[in-house]
C-alpha cells in the first residue's frame, strides 16, 4: 500500500487501447524494434515502490550529451522492457556501475565497435529474482535476464539517446544489444566466484558490467584435459579479429571448469596461463591490419599480450552441466578506457531482495 | 482509453555558449586536437597545410587527447583555450 505517491512528471499520451498502446511506442521510436509494454502511471509507480525512490530522484548522469535520468524514466523504461518491479534494485545497481568513470558510458554506448552492456549477477539476488546461470545462459526463456538486459538497452535509446544512426553509430552491432544479462553459476564453481574475487562478501548480491562484444564460443569436447582447454580457451582469446589490449572475460562451462578444478588447475593459475598464451607477434598483428606500418625483422620476435596482466581476465562459471562450450567475451574498448565495473545490489526501501 | 507515459529524456540545456567569431585567421594561433587514434594527426597536419596555404598563422598548436574514447581531459582544453584563437578537431582511425 502506498498513501498519495509523488506525482509523476512525463508526458502522458491516451490511446484507446492496449494495441494503439503498443502500437503508439512503435510509432514514436520509443521501442528497440520488439513490442513493448506500455507503461502506465500505476505500473511505473509500482517499480518506483520497489526501488524505495521518489520519481524526480537523478539516478544516472551522462555527461558528454548532458542527460539527468530520473527514477520515472528509469521505472518506464522497466515497465516497457517487461521487467518485474523487484527487479528495480538489480537495474539501478548496474546503472550505479555503468554511470562509473572507468566504464566510459558515452563511449560505449555510441561507438562504431558496436558493443552491448554484459551483466552479470552474482549473489543470492539470482535465486530470490530467477536469474539463470544454466543451460542456454545466453539465449532465451528467462525473464529476469532477458528483461534487465532489455531495460539496460531500452534506457540506452530512450533515456540516453543512443539511437541507431544518430547517437549510436555502430558499424554491426551485436544481438546482445537486445538483451545480455546472465548469472555466474556459482554452484559449479570450485573456486571464489566472480564478486568475490573482485572484492565483495560472497553473500553479498551484485552486478558487473561490461562492454563488450558478442560471446565466442570455445568448443573443446576431447581433450579432457585442463592443458587442452587452456588451450583453446588461449587461442580463441589471441583471435586476430577481436585482439587488442582490452580486458577479457571467459565464461567457462561447468563440464571445463570440472576438469580444470580435477587436474588441480586454481583461478589464478587459469589467469596467468591464458595471460602467458593469449599473444601475437607484431608482425602478425600488422600483416592482419591491427597495427599500422610494414612488418620488419625485429616484428617476428616482438610479442604482445592480449589484456595488461592476468587480472585483465576475468573468469566466470556459466552455462548448462552438459557439454563443452565455454565463451570468451572481448571488451570493446582496445587499451583500458573502458572496464568492467562491479556494484553491491542493495535492497529497497523497506522490501526484498 | 489508457494514458501511457513517455520513456524519453532531452539534453539539458547547454550552459556554454559560443566563442566570439573571428573574421579571418592572419596573424592568429590554430590549436589542432587529435584523438589520438591512427591518422587523426595526418588529418591534422593536411588542415594545417591547407590553412597555412590560405593564412599568413602566427603559431599551430598540436595537441592530442589522451583517449580516444573520452572527452579531452580539463588541462587539454584549458591550454588550447589559453594558447589558441581557433581549434580544429579531428577525428582519425
Amino acid at each position: 500500500m502506498r498513501s498519495s505517491p509523488a506525482k509523476l512528471t512525463a508526458d502522458a499520451l491516451s490511446v484507446p487501447g492496449w494495441a494503439e498502446a503498443v502500437e503508439t511506442y512503435f510509432d514514436r521510436g520509443w521501442s528497440d524494434g520488439l513490442p513493448v509494454v506500455p507503461a502506465t502511471e500505476d505500473s511505473v509507480h509500482a517499480c518506483l515502490d520497489a526501488a524505495g525512490l521518489d520519481p524526480g530522484a537523478i539516478v544516472l548522469t551522462e555527461p558528454v550529451r548532458r542527460r539527468a535520468v530520473t527514477a520515472e524514466k528509469i521505472a518506464i523504461n522497466a515497465v516497457l522492457a517487461g521487467c518485474r518491479p523487484e527487479y528495480m534494485p538489480v537495474l539501478l545497481a548496474a546503472l550505479e556501475a555503468m554511470a562509473d568513470p572507468a566504464f566510459t558510458l558515452h563511449g560505449a554506448i555510441t561507438s562504431t565497435g558496436g558493443s552491448a552492456t554484459l551483466v552479470i549477477v552474482n549473489g543470492p539476488v539470482r535465486e530470490a529474482l530467477g536469474f539463470n546461470s544454466g543451460t542456454n545462459v545466453f539465449g532465451p526463456g528467462w525473464r529476469a535476464n532477458a528483461t534487465v538486459g532489455r531495460a539496460l538497452r531500452l534506457i540506452t535509446l530512450n533515456a540516453l539517446g543512443a539511437q541507431p544512426g544518430t547517437l549510436d553509430r555502430s558499424t554491426q552491432g551485436h544481438p546482445g544489444k537486445y538483451t545480455y544479462c546472465i548469472a555466474e553459476n556459482e554452484e559449479a564453481n570450485p573456486w571464489e566466484p566472480l564478486h568475490v574475487t573482485r572484492g565483495f562478501a560472497r553473500e553479498a548480491s551484485t552486478v558487473t558490467v561490461f562492454a563488450a562484444e558478442g560471446p565466442h564460443n570455445i568448443l573443446s569436447h576431447y581433450g579432457e584435459t585442463a592443458d587442452a582447454i587452456v588451450v583453446a580457451v588461449a587461442d580463441a582469446m589471441a583471435g586476430l579479429g577481436s585482439f587488442s589490449r582490452g580486458e577479457s572475460v571467459v565464461v567457462l562451462a561447468p563440464e571445463h571448469v570440472a576438469m580444470l578444478a580435477r587436474d588441480g588447475w586454481t583461478k589464478p593459475r587459469i589467469r596467468e596461463a591464458l595471460y602467458a598464451r593469449a599473444r601475437r607477434t607484431r608482425a602478425d598483428l600488422k600483416r592482419g591490419g591491427k597495427l599500422a606500418g610494414a612488418v620488419i625483422p625485429d616484428d617476428e620476435t616482438h610479442w604482445i599480450h592480449r589484456g595488461t596482466g592476468p587480472d585483465d581476465i576475468h573468469i566466470v562459471v556459466a552455462g548448462g552441466g552438459a557439454g563443452g562450450h565455454s565463451a570468451f567475451i572481448p571488451s570493446w574498448s582496445r587499451e583500458r578506457n573502458s572496464l568492467a565495473v562491479t556494484r553491491e545490489i542493495r535492497p529497497a526501501r523497506g522490501g526484498p531482495p | 482509453m489508457i494514458r501511457i507515459l513517455d520513456p524519453t529524456v532531452a539534453p539539458a540545456p547547454a550552459e556554454s555558449s559560443l566563442a566570439k567569431r573571428i573574421d579571418g585567421l592572419d596573424g592568429k594561433v590554430v590549436g589542432l586536437l587529435s584523438n589520438s587514434k591512427v591518422n587523426g594527426d595526418v588529418l591534422l597536419s593536411l588542415v594545417r597545410d591547407e590553412l597555412a596555404a590560405r593564412y599568413r598563422l602566427r603559431e599551430v598548436v598540436l595537441m592530442t587527447k589522451s583517449s580516444a574514447s573520452r572527452v579531452a581531459d580539463d588541462t587539454t582544453l584549458e591550454a588550447l583555450a589559453a594558447r589558441c584563437d581557433v581549434v580544429v578537431t579531428a577525428i582519425g582511425d
